[in-house]
């Protein structure tokens, strides 16, 4: 990695109760890179996750997020809503009593856009993402596969220089996982947006990541291709 | 096996699981259509009838065209939409608090500000009368008569109505921002600030929930006896009773009680069409949400305001009452010189919420396990029932018992009271208990049934003991309603037979203010120790959800 990290992780902790979700992370990842963190369910990757986007507090440790220092000392400097970041949930969240396109707007109008500038943004999202033929449904009306079209477009509509995605496929079946991987893994690449994927299933990162963080109990354990990986990822638990 | 004993396993299971479920339902269905459907039934054919028992619509003619219709319309709507648009004001806000804000001794603020609701509204009219009357404290205390107008009036009427239900409106909101599942509102924290995060994530998705609130409150609130007919305020209620009561015209009463029959049936569709399945919903979202923030400058007006409505809806009621009964000599007097109708009233709500239980649970049960795409209809006549104006059911319950035989021997004894009870009661018990149920795995019974147990055994054994909280709390919840009820009983209790709120009521004409505000001063007290077993209940559950 040359030049200093787009994302930076410095002995990041969050503790629950007496337990560690999070014990001592320290990650650095460069601007556009595409990185999953890998491991078993209720290994920390989810509490990392929002660690970086600030919906956790560290009880130590630093969090840098586009070169700016927006965590420390155990206490959030910068806001959510300020550090450009997109979020994909795992039940992506998409709120049911906004159309897909309300669902858009109101991340716009959040982010200050005017509003004669919001419907061509929509549009323009929505077609990168293949979802201009659902927009003004409501999310209760949609497939799976539209939801998280859905829930991507919105996550991507305020242009974020963050994309952080906790296992938004893991309700999918693997054909349909594999073609919007495939998608998303192209409009990440046009949109040169830093991505970190969370994921439990190795077969997501091959092809998607460029780079993979293993994870267990809270902690780091290797970093490494997916393929460089392989033999640590056999019979792997937290 | 053999094929013999394979068929009469089958037998036996078929007898004892779904037959035995299916007559216990149909029984309760039963036992719930003679005691809550019929006497509304028999006032809608009574309002569709003449003089002389024949079809005609002219109690609906009567209704439209008569100037004083109107007028008690007008009058109803102002003090039902007034009541519940103050109520909201102070009880939605209040509620978002308790969810989502860090407030010092939550639990207690929230039994506190609750209050209100166990507290019958008749004696909150009682207590400002006792204050601010042309004889009440603050008359002597002024020497001259300041508030008597305002107290007697719409206004006045509005205040004490909205004073007196906000809890159901901060309860109902507490309850629908716990329920917000906290990643819809993350997702937005994400890109707005927390603001706009309230103002277009949450509140739209509480937004039905207070509406339907507001809309209960509007119901309550034209179904109320006590208050406008002590304030005053002559509104349908109190028409219903002196047609029925004083002048003996039973159609008048019927033709009266006409358009509180059409707003309950309004309400009830309104209200199961804003809340659909979140009337059964109990369950706390897994992720705590947006949390409010109370920091300068807000933290004090906030507090102070939460102090004010604390102030203004318990203490000073309280307070009037306490300082207008005199001591703890006088009221041990008016104890003893009511001791029957207090026996009479305990007893009997204790009676009466029993078996208001016994036959909610089963119809709860029935509610939370079907499959049917009717079962709206029975939450929306389960709504409808208990909108229904307590007079309107008191004339329904005389016109159907009031007959030889059974009925007349009922009729005549202290257990139409009960009868009362049941009808008024009974659907929001089961409201309660279907969404008890609801928290019991079907799964459980499955286990069971796979294992053999019949369905008697399974719903003793498997399904009770796994709603015992919701058990407890429906038959408190009866408990405080049967003993605060005035409506009805006043209309159906047998000559001789009192009951507290009953004895209260027709004191307060041709007695000392220090005897009734001493009564009142105890239905108060008596009604608050089941609100402490409910704050030991909610406790108990946030205990397990925690408390946030």
């Amino acid at each position: 990695m040359t030049g200093d990290p787009f994302l930076r992780l410095v002995e990041v902790t969050r503790r629950f109760g007496d337990r560690a979700a999070v014990d001592r992370v320290s990650l650095d990842v460069a601007e556009g890179e595409v990185v999953a963190l890998l491991g078993a369910s209720g290994c920390g990757k989810t509490t990392l996750l929002r660690l970086i986007a600030g919906l956790e507090t560290p009880d130590e440790g630093e969090v840098w997020v586009a070169r700016r220092r927006v965590a420390a000392e155990g206490r959030n400097l910068v806001a959510p809503f300020a550090r450009s970041v997109g979020f994909v949930f795992q039940d992506l969240a998409l709120w049911p009593h906004l159309t897909v396109a309300g669902n858009l707007d109101f991340v716009l109008g959040a982010a200050r856009l005017r509003k004669r500038d919001r419907g061509a943004r929509i549009s323009e999202t929505l077609r990168l993402v293949r979802a201009e033929a659902f927009a003004h449904k409501y999310p209760g009306q949609l497939s799976g596969g539209e939801q998280q079209r859905a829930a991507i477009a919105r996550a991507l509509v305020a242009r974020p220089r963050l994309l952080l995605l906790d296992e938004p496929m893991s309700s999918l079946d693997a054909e349909l996982k594999a073609d919007l991987l495939r998608e998303l893994s192209a409009l990440l690449q046009m949109l040169n947006v830093t991505t970190i994927h969370v994921t439990h299933d190795r077969s997501e990162t091959v092809g998607f990541a460029r780079r993979v963080v293993l994870m267990r109990a809270g902690s780091v354990v290797q970093t490494g291709t997916a393929e460089s990986l392989r033999p640590l990822l056999r019979g792997e638990t937290c | 096996m053999t094929t013999a004993t394979h068929n009469a396993a089958s037998l036996r299971r078929v007898l004892t699981w779904p037959s035995a479920r299916a007559a216990t339902l149909c029984l309760a269905a039963a036992l719930f259509v003679v005691f809550c459907v019929l006497p509304i039934i028999y006032m809608f054919g009574i309002s569709l009838s003449d003089a002389n028992g024949s079809l005609s619509t002219g109690n609906y003619r009567r209704l439209l065209t008569e100037p004083r219709q109107r007028e008690l319309l007008l009058t109803s709507t102002l003090l039902g939409t007034g009541a519940a648009l103050l109520a909201t004001a102070l009880g939605a806000p209040f509620g978002l608090l308790l969810a989502r804000a860090p407030l010092p001794a939550k639990r207690l603020l929230r039994v506190t500000l609750a209050v209100p609701l166990v507290v019958p509204p008749y004696v909150l009219a009682l207590a400002w009368i006792l204050l601010t009357g042309p004889a009440g404290i603050l008359a002597r205390v002024l020497g001259h008569d300041l508030l008597s107008e305002w107290t007697y009036s719409l206004t006045g009427a509005v205040v004490v109505l909205g004073l007196g239900f906000y809890p159901l409106s901060m309860l109902a909101t507490e309850a629908a921002a716990r329920r917000v599942d906290g990643r819809l509102e993350e997702a937005a924290l994400v890109a707005a600030r927390p603001r706009r995060v309230l103002r277009r994530i949450t509140l739209p998705l509480i937004a039905p929930t207070v509406a339907a609130a507001a809309l209960v409150i509007v119901v309550f609130a034209l179904s109320e006896f006590g208050v406008p007919g002590l304030l005053r305020v002559r509104v349908f209620t109190t028409e219903v009773f002196t047609a029925f009561a004083a002048l003996y015209d039973f159609g008048a009463g019927v033709a009266l009680a006409t358009p509180l029959l059409a707003v309950a049936l309004m309400a009830g569709v309104a209200v199961k069409l804003m809340t659909g399945e979140r009337l059964l919903a109990t369950r706390r979202a897994a992720h705590p949400g947006l949390q409010l923030s109370l920091r300068h400058p807000w933290r004090v007006p906030v507090l102070l305001a939460l102090a004010f409505v604390a102030f203004t809806s318990i203490i000073v009621p309280l307070a009037a009452l306490a300082v207008e009964a005199g001591g703890v000599g006088r009221i041990a007097s008016a104890v003893r010189a009511s001791g029957a109708a207090i026996a009479n009233s305990l007893w009997l709500a204790a009676v009466g919420a029993t078996l208001v239980v016994a036959l909610a649970v089963v119809l709860g049960y029935g509610r939370a396990r079907a499959r049917t795409r009717f079962r709206g209809l029975v939450d929306l006549a389960f709504i409808i029932i208990f909108a229904v104006p307590s007079t309107v059911v008191g004339i329904g319950i005389i016109g159907l018992w009031n007959r030889p035989g059974l009925p007349g021997d009922v009729y005549t004894s202290s257990a139409i009271i009960v009868v009362a009870y049941l009808a008024r009661f009974v659907p929001v018990a089961a409201l309660i208990l279907a969404a008890g149920v609801r928290q019991v795995p079907a799964s459980f019974e499955e286990a069971a049934e796979v294992a053999g147990a019949g369905w008697p055994r399974t719903f003793t054994r498997i399904v009770l003991p796994n709603m015992r909280a919701s058990v407890a709390a429906a038959w408190v919840v009866a408990f405080i309603f049967a003993f605060g009820e005035l409506g009805a009983t006043i209309l159906v209790a047998p000559p001789g037979e009192s009951t507290l709120p009953f004895r209260v009521y027709t004191l307060i004409a041709n007695t000392p203010p220090s005897e009734v505000a001493a009564l009142a001063l105890v239905q108060v007290g008596i009604l608050l120790a089941p609100l402490s077993l409910l704050g030991l209940f909610a406790r108990g559950d946030a205990g397990r959800g925690g408390e946030r």
